[in-house]
């Protein structure tokens, strides 16, 4: 697997430029590098609490971008994880809302179920033009994503904003505490035992099952899947639709675990930084894991203890697009998008 | 003044190569190729698909940097890889494909492709038609400067083409498989054109296929083979058509042992596969199918002659369940197949040699063994598990592809890294495994060399004799006269001709060009 | 009424710029995400430059040279880097963003926004009633607007560099047989791009408003590129789809004020995404028929190099 470890070799590299390039931006503008770092590892490993933070903010980059890598799996390019992820989580507060009386394990069951069911059809819909007409996706999903942003922001500011709710944002009422699967560090055993059961599932599905393999064929070539009888639009769907699942999933976990109620606008970098993850984690299950980890240390470190790192929030939103500009350099081979004749044989 | 001998004998070649050698990574496209070209006369430049002949022409008119050797027009040397130097020799160049962009009006086309600009950078519409009346009066028909390219018949197209090459004020016209779209009515047109170019001086390089067409057009012929010039420019007229199929066949390799394929046999021939006045959409390449109907027995190879593009596509997806029929039904072990979509098909037993390999047959960027077990994936679940074993499935595919002596160093390397001949020994050992029925093979020796060819027409014989029914679709009228059992003639969507053996050439012919109608 | 016309033109303006910008890229076939980064970029340069010189031209130009910097560092990593244009493109977004909102800490020790004096003049204002009112108080870039898109017109539909553009986006192997060098080609895009970019993003920070906010652009960026696609790639039906979009935006301005109870801002602020789902969806059933005939073509988009 020599073609593989060097895959891994040049990601680390541009991984590794990247940084170098933001680290020269802070060293210009006045900042010590060498404090900016050690503050990014107590920030994100060494400090009170920052560990469980880091894992904190690294399971909506995981749960969402694993969907990336379903989807680009099957040649989709869902950018949309933000959207999916905001439907997901309105979702789960409805539910959880309007049957605020309800017993907690049922509710939280229904409201995971409305989170993952909305996210799904977020999805579907692009998925369903791109199959079906040959669509491009980026375009719709992204389109989906903008929408999503708006219903999360017309929802916290109209029919469920927190009437008492003092500041600028506005937010929703709060859940019951009893619906909650963690405090508000958001890490408990519960959701560890979820995600990891979610990211051993999508491995056993891409791997280890006939439609995963029937998914990498389809990616790497639809013409070709559907000479060998493929059902090329099932599987898109499919991909598609467990993509914004667990975008959705990701949602419900953020407002059961953490958030306890939606902000608008809350977490805006997850969608964007989850196909980032996704694509540093070279589109593996168990890539995309490390590097999940890896981007919510970062995050974890700039949004949450601001004082250790001295740093301001868009230090990080460089980085991150930083490291997606140079990510993808000569990563041609590999085939992001089937090639044209592949999307013509997609559209009929 | 002192002119050396060398660049006086120069002068009289209008074009000329020297050890031009172009290798892709480890592929050598040519090799140490060094060609004069006699002024004014039509030369042609022949080979098998692969053998080198587009890199040849790519190489004269700039489009590709060739790793070694140089080009000379008129004495002059080339900067090599250089598409305005060599226009500006007076060397033009007539695309295999066609080189206009589909969107464009014809003027805006020829304006793009000009040589020359003159005027401003800036125009106006009516400007520019003014500017190319002339030069588009001589494609004749009705195409108006307005009209898009991609709205134009296919003959017009090319006519164009050449318009296009001739406003550079080229002395030199390199035609690159010019003949492969056109009707036979029109290959003559063109080669009437070409003659009349010569003898206005015009030095013309022609890339062709086909001995035929090099007899009724070219002054001389030069034979590429495996990216070796193995035959140098010789005069027609002292060439024999043995001496230069010889040299673009090139002699026997060693033969390899021919594989038997277990089928179904039985003693009757019961019809596999069965098409019911079948009619489909036309498609922009090729006309629909009309009420066609044929049938394949065991045992049997039924052949589909035509001319590319008079239906054989579509009554392939057709068949495949890719496209759809709109009229008539398909049947398969003689059940009704025609609304199964393709997956069902090659569940019972349907099997297919695509087109085109690269495309169609294998992705090229998936391991071997996901290739070889495509078919694996479709149909009921046969355990009970949802998950599979890989190296269950990387056993059968080393099996496999043992069987079949494809050469490849791990089942984990990608397929594009096999070579042309050996990507068909996949294909087949994908498609001819157990559970075969019918096999449809479109085009399976296309751009093969003489011993991969000779090896898929062995195991399609042998498939034939172990009772399978094969339906060959070929533009190989040799290949079809060897191998078919019966032969269906295709033109303009429908049958026109069915043929038992022995066949006559001259009525197969007169079916494929429409003559016999 | 009148009050909503002016408020088009003013949200219009910037988007008609960038979309412009847009339109540029997507002929020669780059499908170009990084405009709201390169929008900001221009937006942020425009106010620092200004006031550390006193002069708006001067932020102008500035504006336009980091930006064309920025397109050429672009062009570097998706073409002879091999990088994937749209992730690229989504990553020199995020650059623009986080970039401008650091630097305006680093630099001006603010946070959030700053306020600048060194503005665009606005050659009619004061105008206060009556239909004069839709043309007051704009900028000299809104009036320059329709030069600059009629301008685009003339260059990528009637000249020589325009057929150049195209036949590098729809089909490189043409241009290279013309012997044209496509890489150069899309060089030559995305820097005009870029100029336009950051005159959209001036317009924003010195022209409509006096200051340069965090995030200001707040998705303008992708609403220009939505308004390429919707304008079917033609300079002309680009604007005509910005003028659109900036109408939306007026009525949701509007409607914010006035008639909060019955339509909720943010469905009036969906219109143009959904609108796009449908325009890409119809428009790719109607191009579907062409692609069709072009399905020969596509086996030859070679990555030309």
């Amino acid at each position: 697997m020599t073609g593989g470890l060097q895959r891994v070799v040049s990601t680390l590299v541009l991984v590794g430029v990247s940084f170098c390039l933001t680290a020269l931006i802070l060293w210009i503008s006045g900042y010590s590098v060498g404090e900016v770092f050690s503050g990014i590892i107590q920030g994100s490993v060494t400090a009170t609490g920052a560990a469980t933070s880091s894992i904190r903010w690294s399971i909506p980059l995981l749960l969402i971008g694993l969907g990336v890598v379903i989807g680009f799996r099957a040649g989709f390019f869902n950018i949309g994880g933000q959207g999916q992820f905001y439907v997901g989580a309105c979702s789960a507060l409805a539910v959880s809302l309007g049957w605020s009386g309800g017993p907690a394990l049922l509710v939280v069951l229904c409201g995971t179920l409305a989170a993952i069911g909305a996210g799904t059809a977020w999805s579907l819909l692009p998925g369903y033009l791109r199959v079906r007409f040959g669509t491009d996706e980026v375009l719709t999903t992204l389109m989906m994503s903008f929408i999503g942003t708006l219903v999360l922001q017309y929802l916290t500011a109209g029919p469920m904003r927190n009437p008492s709710g003092t500041g600028q944002t506005a937010a929703s009422e709060r859940i019951p505490e009893g619906f909650r699967i963690t405090d508000s560090s958001g890490v408990s055993p519960t959701v560890l035992v979820l995600v990891g059961g979610v990211a051993v599932l999508v491995w056993l599905l891409l791997e280890r099952t006939r439609f995963g393999l029937a998914m990498t064929l389809v990616g790497r070539n639809p013409t070709m899947a559907r000479w060998q009888g493929i059902d090329v639009r099932r599987v898109g769907l499919g991909a598609f639709a467990l993509s914004g699942a667990l975008a959705g999933l990701a949602g419900a976990v953020e407002l059961y675990g953490p958030g306890a109620r939606l902000v608008t606008g809350f977490s805006p970098e997850v969608g964007f930084t989850a196909v980032v993850v996704a694509l540093v984690g070279l589109l593996s299950v168990w890539g995309t894991v490390v590097s999940a980890v890896f981007f919510g240390g970062l995050q974890s470190a700039i949004l949450f203890l601001p004082i250790v790192t001295d740093l301001p929030p868009p230090a990080l939103v460089l980085l991150h697009g930083m490291v997606a500009f140079l990510v993808t350099v000569r990563f041609r081979a590999i085939r992001l998008r089937p090639a044209t004749s592949a999307e013509e044989a997609l559209a009929d | 003044m002192t002119v050396p001998r060398g660049a006086a004998s120069a002068g009289t070649a209008a074009v000329r190569c020297r050890s031009v050698g172009v290798s892709f990574g480890t592929v050598r496209a040519l090799h140490s190729v060094s060609l004069d070209l006699a002024p004014a006369r039509i030369h042609a430049l022949v080979g098998q698909n692969g053998a080198g002949n587009t890199t040849l022409a790519k190489v004269l008119g700039g489009l590709q940097t060739p790793d070694a050797g140089d080009v000379h027009i008129a004495g002059r040397k080339l900067p090599p890889g250089d598409v305005r130097s060599a226009r500006a020799a007076g060397l033009a160049m007539v695309h295999q494909h066609f080189s206009l962009p589909p969107s464009f009006t014809i003027a805006e086309a020829l304006e793009l492709t000009a040589a020359r600009p003159e005027g401003r950078s800036v125009y106006r519409r009516a400007e520019l038609h003014r500017r190319w009346h002339e030069d588009v009066a001589d494609v004749g028909g009705t195409a108006a400067l307005s009209t898009r390219i991609r709205d134009l018949p296919v003959e017009t197209r090319q006519s164009l083409e050449i318009v296009r090459a001739l406003t550079t004020e080229a002395r030199i016209l390199v035609l690159d498989e010019p003949t492969a779209l056109l009707t036979p009515a029109a290959i003559e047109a063109l080669f009437e054109r070409l003659r009349r170019l010569r003898d206005d001086g015009i030095t013309v390089l022609i890339v062709l296929h086909k001995l035929r067409e090099v007899v009724a057009v070219a002054d001389t012929v030069s034979v590429l083979r495996e990216g070796e010039l193995v035959l140098g420019p010789v005069e027609m007229s002292e060439a024999t058509q043995g001496q230069i199929s010889d040299a673009i066949v090139g002699p026997a390799s060693g033969a390899d042992r021919s594989i038997g394929v277990a089928a179904a046999t039985g003693a009757e021939h019961p019809t596999l596969l069965e098409l019911v006045r079948v009619s489909s959409r036309e498609s922009a390449f090729e006309p629909g199918l009309r009420s066609v109907d044929l049938s394949v027995e065991s045992g049997e190879i039924v052949g589909v002659a035509g001319v590319e593009g008079n239906g054989q596509r579509g009554l392939v997806s057709v068949i495949a369940g890719l496209g759809a029929a709109i009229e008539g039904s398909v049947l398969l072990g003689g059940s009704e197949a025609t609304r199964s979509p393709p997956g069902r098909r090659r569940s019972r037993g349907l099997r297919l040699v695509p087109f085109d390999r690269n495309s169609e047959g294998i992705s090229r960027s998936a391991p071997l063994w996901l290739n070889q077990s495509a078919l694996r994936l479709i149909g009921r679940r046969r355990r009970r598990s949802p998950l599979i074993s890989l190296r269950d499935y990387k056993r059968q595919a080393t099996e496999a592809l043992d069987h079949w002596q494809v050469r490849y160093n791990a089942v984990t390397q990608p397929a594009e890294s096999l070579s042309g001949g050996n990507m068909q020994r996949l294909i087949l050992a994908r498609e001819l495994a157990p559970g075969l029925e019918v096999l449809v093979a479109a085009q399976p020796t296309r751009g093969l060399d003489f011993s991969a060819t000779s090896f898929v027409r062995r195991s399609l014989r042998g498939l034939r004799d172990a009772g399978a029914g094969v339906l060959l679709v070929s533009s190989d009228l040799d290949e079809l006269f060897e191998l078919s059992d019966r032969l269906l003639v295709m033109y303009g969507g429908q049958i026109v001709a069915r043929l038992e053996a022995p066949f006559d050439r001259r009525a197969v012919g007169d079916a494929m060009t429409g003559a016999s109608r | 009424m009148e009050q909503i016309l002016a408020t088009t033109l003013r949200s219009a303006a910037p988007l008609a710029l960038v979309a412009t910008a847009g339109v540029f890229a997507f002929r020669a076939g780059i499908f170009h995400l990084g405009l709201e980064g390169l929008m900001i970029v221009g937006a942020f340069t425009t106010v620092a430059v200004g006031e550390a010189t006193g002069s708006v031209e001067l932020g102008i130009l500035a504006a336009i040279g980091v930006c064309m910097v920025l397109s050429a560092v672009y062009w570097w990593v998706i073409g002879p880097l091999g990088a994937n244009v749209i992730i690229a493109g989504l990553g020199l977004t995020s650059i623009g963003l986080g970039g401008t909102a650091f630097a305006l800490g680093a630099i001006f020790d603010r946070r959030g926004s700053m306020f600048t004096e060194v503005v665009l003049p606005r050659p009619v204002s004061g105008i206060t009633s009556g239909f004069g009112v839709i043309v007051s108080e704009h900028s000299v870039l809104v009036w320059m607007t329709p030069l600059i898109v009629l301008t685009a017109w003339v260059v990528l539909r009637r000249s020589r560099f325009g057929l150049r553009l195209a036949a590098v986006g729809e089909y490189p192997f043409a241009a290279r047989a013309a012997g044209v060098n496509p890489s150069v080609v899309r060089l030559q895009a995305l820097l005009i791009a870029g100029a336009l970019c950051a005159l959209g993003g001036a317009e924003l920070s010195v022209g409509a408003l006096h200051n340069f906010t965090e995030n200001m652009t707040n998705g303008r960026g992708f609403i220009a590129f939505v308004a390429v696609i919707f304008g079917a790639w033609h300079p002309i039906g680009a604007a005509l789809a910005a003028l659109f979009f900036g109408f939306a935006d007026a009525i949701g301005i509007q409607s914010q004020i006035n008639i909060t109870e019955r339509v909720p801002r943010e469905f009036v602020l969906m219109i143009p995404y959904v609108l796009t789902i449908l325009a890409v969806w119809l428009g790719g059933l109607w191009r579907r028929r062409s692609l069709e005939a072009e399905a020969g073509y596509a086996e030859l988009r070679e990555p030309d190099r």
